[in-house]
């Protein structure tokens, strides 16, 4: 039998290994099928268990009867005893396998929650750069984080609703055996007893829902004081927004008011309706007794029976609601699952050259083999486009399908609305497939990046753009990640990117604690580092787009420098527009409309292109303009 | 360029780790062992228990003196808290314990009224059907009575339970609202803003459902033992004994069990926080081939949440073991001392029926309780989070000198964000009114710093930052704002109207100010085209902005404050210069007739300026305009060549 945390190895596993079979993701129905299959072993034991957990509720009201009717009315010491032992042991037994069964559950709720939050890891990796050009990060996030606890909750009460259904029918047995008519009664009643509370449930469910949607805007708003508390701090406005969450609170409260009445009003029927159940079955049974068709035994055995019968019957409910949750988790899961990596499964891939040039079909941009290769754009998304397709990936170009619908939207029209987004899905998955097969359109001496594999790309080619991440980790990791550096190496690293004060500025050195996505750092910080850690992978072709726009003219220049020397004799293009940067370039290209116009070297351009001189003048004696943020350094 | 006192990277051999020497995520000495016998295998669990408290522990003991990040407040300043909450609210208090007690006064008679039942059908007579079915008419009262009292009670804890939490909430954002301009400005927000959701949410289930919860349940288990004890004390006794030898295992476990669950909570976050880095940051980890390490973290967390996870099980199964056998063998011994007393003629069997009924109908109370008191504990430690935010100290006492004139003028700063690490050394910086001066220097030579003190967001640690002759810590901070700005790229949109998102300086603005600054920046034209003009909601999830435009918003909001002078700090990201094109215009209108301080990363912002000040490890050594620094043939000169060559 599995335990938590559970070994997964859908979508991706380790070096070389297959991954395991995938979730079927056609339906959710068959998804959670996939789900519940792995974990059938689990759930038939917790369901035993749980019958034996039950059982001083379904036989303990019966041993008690007996007592009195065998031991305490004839007063007889032996037949108390004896039936007081039973009772003895079937509350020993209740309370031993009560923590067998919590121990069950805990472990398939946490098989379910882990292994999903694993299989969502695993699907990210898998998809890499893709995924996000599919799927807002929130939805995915949020599969992992809300959804796994949701098919936790239905392994739980799949197995407890099994085991309420034997325990329901061992006590309709046994009451039907004791009284036919009081049995049916009852048997009869309970359903209808939890069903009562039906219509008030959907009131409050609506209420609920409100309340909930008032909260999470409260929380919202909480999130967004403290997002601009600078400003709010540093500028104003504390009145406005302060008053504005004070109003939203109220609101909250409102709603939270309106629900919980109809909660009170819900249990206050509870109580109303299983209360007069009770007395009716007690006032009829007392009938019966007077008749002497019942014991007095047997009346006190239908009160314990009275009040268990009322569990069952929630269970059931509880059951329904669980899976029409999982059901919804489930949609959103599969979103998440189902999407394929667009690459071909190449069968012979050609091999990348060492020591070539680096040729791009459509700007008609090309890196010799060897140099510091510069471009220059008025226009950054240019050049970031140009540094895409350089290192094959996939443009950040499209809108991520959400499957969040409007608020209210329901029926026909929330229909449409999910088969809208499935057709959009399916187009995105289309063009990326469409992308990532036909030809590449980047020669790297004459192999189109498309035939060779994508493992060899990365090897060959580093992309180290704007939108590089730092990791939580020591300093040590985020130079380093994969272990293969010596120190002289990192240190070289680091001091070429002229990131010594960072390694100064953490306590600890190496060891030095970076939070999650380098937060804590300044941003010219963080770009320092993330460069050092580019530079010490030492690729074969090395692309920086604007590695240094977040650094000080003083420490770009040293940086500049020293990276075309660390660099010298190996394929290096940046993307840049400063002349601290230019002047140590073996060829500068000037893009224009997309495409490469000029080349030469910094002087040679400045000299002869105006229009080159027009894009770096620009940089070097254009006005103020910029309202800019500033750079915390901060230890 | 500057020369280095030390290498910074010295200690480099002594803080390199060999990657084979690191500790695994989860100790050997966790994972349960293979192949021994039974006995070994238990004492091995009960290690790993200690081995796991030990931990939760720990990770507790971190929460409550965060290394770095705001401060945490004392337990004892919660219940504080709560006293005064409660002390406002004294009649709702008293309602609410006197209709609770009502309520399950109602509900502990019928157990009574049940056993007299029992007891008139046991004594059977004459009359006996009359007398059973006014017993039963009675019965029905009562629980009409119950019903109605159990819905006043619960809908006045539903309202007493929804104005504390409302209050608490507004309270605590008050109370960020009210943070030192300097803390706010140093520190990451991300601590803040887990406090504002993640604690809060745990605050509101304990202010909401287990601060009631617990009375009312209190309420129960106290009047049930009073119903048992009137019912029949020989019945009674034995079970209550029984029930209160529990009492060492819960205590136990509420001693421990919170420390557990603020763990558990907290290895969820990190794993949330990993997997939230790994999908944000998909396109590095693929760059970079980190794939294996990234699926390695998240297990990683998972293994660490998994060892928290066993340990609150743990907890549980002990505490279960406890009251499963304390809180239903009362139903055993209630027989067998009921057995003997009817042997005796002490009790009858209508005693023994709603004893039966009394016990078990007081186990589910009992549990709530429990339950409930785990969870105001968990719910204190968010709360004492919560309540750190206000023991904030203040940064800046204001005086009641104004400012004669807007002239500004530093001398002899220092500053130190560490004791004993002053970044700057004596700067001293005279600013004429109406010039713009630009601040050049290699990244950690001060120059944001002095960018701070100069804008008054910091108090120096020797020396003064004036403004005609008043200290800028000296001034209320709605003064403070209407002198000088520090202007950031913070463009933040707040989720409000466009007027909300504008006035903060000046809360009080006419919509007629309100245009003018749009018209200024060269917002008018598209904030007139949007549907309900400066009542549309702007900000997440509302009328979206274009960056160009939320710029603009946030050039509108410094007009308004109109401050006579700018610090502008320049650590430009990648900004878009067609944005950049567009703001040209605004960005002036701005500037004009003001003094600006710029902290240029750019050397054309320099070049631009009347003066520039070269500032290197804290300290200005070269001031003057351009052609000045050019011909003095220093520092600056020699970027400049590098710029322009």
């Amino acid at each position: 039998m599995r335990d938590f945390p559970p070994e997964i190895s859908t979508f991706y596993s380790a070096a070389g290994r297959k991954p395991s079979a995938a979730p079927d993701t056609r339906t959710p129905a068959a998804f959670l099928r996939w789900f519940l299959k792995q974990q059938w072993p689990v759930i038939a034991l917790s369901t035993v268990v749980g019958v034996l957990w039950q059982l001083p509720l379904t036989v303990g009201p019966l041993l008690f009867g007996k007592a009195v009717d065998h031991g305490i009315v004839v007063h007889s010491t032996s037949g108390t005893l004896f039936w007081a032992g039973m009772l003895l042991l079937v509350t020993v037994i209740g309370a031993t396998f009560g923590i067998v069964l919590h121990t069950l559950v805990v472990r398939s709720w946490l098989i379910n929650l882990y292994g999903t939050m694993k299989m969502v890891t695993r699907k990210v990796v898998q998809m890499g750069h893709v995924l996000p050009r599919r799927t807002p990060t929130g939805e995915v996030l949020s599969v992992a984080s809300s959804d796994s606890d949701e098919f936790g909750a239905l392994t739980e009460i799949i197995a407890r609703a099994g085991s309420q259904v034997v325990a329901y029918l061992v006590v309709a047995f046994i009451v039907l055996t004791l009284s036919p008519n009081l049995g049916i009664l009852m048997l009869l009643a309970a359903p209808v007893l939890v069903g009562a509370a039906m219509p008030l449930l959907k009131p409050l469910h609506r209420r609920q829902q409100l309340e909930r949607g008032r909260n999470s805007e409260l929380t919202s708003m909480a999130t967004d004081i403290v997002a601009g508390l600078r400003i709010l701090r540093g500028i104003g406005g504390e009145r406005t927004f302060g008053r504005n969450y004070d109003a939203q609170s109220q609101l909250a409260r409102q709603a939270g008011v309106s629900a919980g009445i109809w909660q009170a009003a819900i249990e206050a029927v509870g109580v109303l309706f299983s209360g007069v159940f009770i007395v009716l079955l007690v006032w009829l049974g007392t009938h019966q007794v007077i008749d002497g068709d019942l014991t007095i035994g047997q009346l006190i055995s239908f009160l314990g029976y009275a009040l268990f019968m009322i569990y069952p019957i929630q269970t059931f409910f509880e059951l329904a609601q669980k899976v029409t949750r999982a059901m919804v988790s489930a949609r959103k899961a599969i979103v998440i699952f189902e999407h394929q990596p667009p690459w071909p499964d190449l069968e012979t891939s050609t091999p990348l050259p060492e020591d070539a040039d680096l040729y791009d079909v459509l700007s008609g941009f090309t890196a010799h083999d060897g140099e510091l290769t510069i471009v220059v754009s008025a226009v950054p998304e240019d050049t970031a486009a140009l540094a895409d397709r350089l290192g094959r990936y996939l443009p950040a170009d499209t809108e991520p399908v959400s499957q969040e619908l409007e608020e209210g939207l329901k029926g026909r029209a929330a229909r449409r609305a999910r088969a809208q987004r499935l057709a959009e899905r399916a187009r995105l998955a289309a063009l990326d497939e469409e992308l990532a097969t036909r030809e590449w359109g980047v020669r790297l001496g004459g192999v189109d990046l498309g035939a060779a594999s994508l493992d060899d790309v990365r090897r060959h080619i580093l992309v180290s753009d704007t939108g590089s991440q730092l990791f939580a980790g020591t300093l040590q990791d985020a130079i380093d990640p994969h272990g293969r550096l010596t120190r002289q190496q990192a240190e070289h690293a680091v001091r070429v990117a002229n990131a010594e004060d960072v390694y100064d500025a953490l306590p600890g050195g190496w060891q030095g604690l970076l939070d999650e996505r380098g937060r804590g750092l300044s941003g010219g910080q963080r770009q320092r580092v993330v460069l050092a850690r580019a530079l010490a992978v030492e690729a074969p072709i090395l692309v920086l787009v604007e590695p240094t726009s977040a650094v000080d003219a003083h420490t770009e220049a040293r940086i500049a420098e020293r990276v075309a020397a660390v660099r010298r004799g190996r394929t290096t293009v940046v993307s840049t527009v400063s002349p601290l940067w230019l002047h140590h370039a073996d060829r500068v290209v000037l893009f224009e409309d997309g495409k490469a116009t000029v080349d030469g070297t910094h002087e040679d351009l400045l000299r002869d292109s105006p229009a080159y001189r027009r894009v770096v003048a620009r940089s070097m004696d254009a006005p103020v303009e910029e309202v800019s943020g500033h750079e915390h350094t901060h230890v | 360029m500057s020369t280095l006192m030390s290498d910074p990277l010295a200690t480099s051999a002594e803080t390199w780790r060999d990657r084979d020497a690191r500790e695994p995520a989860v100790p050997p000495e966790l994972l349960p062992p293979r192949d021994v016998s039974r006995r070994e295998r238990l004492s091995a669990l009960h290690r790993r228990h200690l081995l796991r408290e030990e931990r939760a522990r720990a990770t507790y003991a971190a929460s409550r003196s965060p290394e770095r990040g705001w401060p945490v407040a004392d337990n004892h300043v919660v219940l504080a808290f709560f006293r005064g909450l409660l002390r406002e609210r004294k009649s709702e208090v008293i309602w609410l314990v006197a209709l609770n007690a009502l309520a399950a006064g109602a509900a502990l008679v019928v157990p009574r009224l049940l056993g007299s039942l029992v007891n008139s059908v046991q004594a059977g007579g004459p009359g006996l059907s009359g007398q059973l079915d006014r017993l039963a008419l009675l019965i029905v009262a009562v629980v009409c009575t119950q019903a109605l009292l159990t819905f006043l009670a619960q809908r006045i804890s539903t309202i007493f339970g929804q104005d504390l939490l409302s209050s608490a909430r507004e309270y605590i954002v008050s109370t960020v609202l009210r943070l030192p301009l300097g803390r706010v400005e140093g520190a990451s927000t991300g601590d803040l803003v887990t406090r504002v959701t993640r604690d809060v949410g745990t605050m509101s289930r304990s202010v909401q459902f287990g601060l009631p919860q617990a009375i009312i349940s209190g309420l129960t288990v106290g009047l049930s033992v009073v119903a048992m004890l009137l019912n029949s004390i020989v019945l009674a006794i034995p079970s209550l004994v029984l029930i209160a030898a529990s009492g060492f295992q819960v205590r136990r476990y509420l001693q421990r069990a919170p420390k557990g669950y603020i763990t558990e909570g907290s290895t969820y976050s990190r794993i949330n926080t990993t997997l939230t880095e790994t999908v944000e940051g998909a396109r590095t980890v693929e760059a970079l081939g980190l794939r294996d390490l990234r699926v390695g973290a998240g297990d990683d967390d998972i293994a660490v949440s998994a060892q928290a996870e066993r340990y609150t099980m743990t907890l549980r199964n002990l505490l279960f073991c406890v009251i499963d056998i304390c809180f239903n063998s009362p139903r055993v011994v209630t027989l067998l001392v009921g057995a003997w007393g009817v042997s005796r003629g002490w009790v009858s069997l209508g005693q023994i029926t709603a004893a039966l009924l009394y016990v078990e109908s007081l186990s589910g109370p009992l549990d709530r309780l429990v339950g409930e008191m785990d969870r105001l504990q968990v719910g204190i430690a968010s709360t004492s989070r919560l309540l750190g935010i206000a023991q904030v100290p203040e940064d800046r006492v204001a005086g009641s000198a104004r400012p004669e004139s807007p002239h500004l003028v530093g001398e002899d700063l220092r500053f130190a964000y560490r004791e004993g690490h002053d970044v700057l050394h004596g700067v001293s910086l005279d600013l004429e009114v109406g010039e713009r001066l630009a601040i050049v220097g290699p990244s950690g030579s001060g120059k944001s710093t002095l960018g701070r003190l100069l804008s008054g967001i910091n108090g120096p640690r020797t020396g003064s930052v004036t403004v005609g002759g008043v200290e800028l810590v000296a001034l209320p901070l709605e003064l403070l704002r209407t002198e000088v700005a520090l202007v950031t790229q913070e463009h933040h949109v707040f989720v409000g109207t466009v007027r909300d998102n504008i006035v903060l300086a000046r809360e009080d603005s006419s919509d007629d100010a309100v245009w003018d600054a749009l018209s200024a920046v060269g917002s008018r034209d598209w904030v007139e085209r949007l549907p309900r003009g400066l009542d549309t909601l702007i900000g997440s999830g509302n009328q979206a902005l274009t960056p160009a435009q939320a710029q603009q918003i946030a050039l509108a909001r410094l007009i308004i404050a109109d401050p006579h002078t700018l610090v502008l700090d320049e650590a430009t990201s990648l900004i878009d210069p067609r944005t950049a094109r567009t703001l040209e215009g605004s960005m002036s209108a701005l500037l004009d007739g003001r003094t600006v301080v710029a902290i240029a990363h750019r050397l054309h912002t320099a070049h631009d300026a009347d003066r520039i000040a070269v500032v290197i490890d804290g300290e200005v050594v070269e001031l003057g305009s351009h052609p000045e620094l050019v011909s003095q043939n220093g520092e600056y000169a020699a970027l400049w060549r590098a710029w322009t060559s």
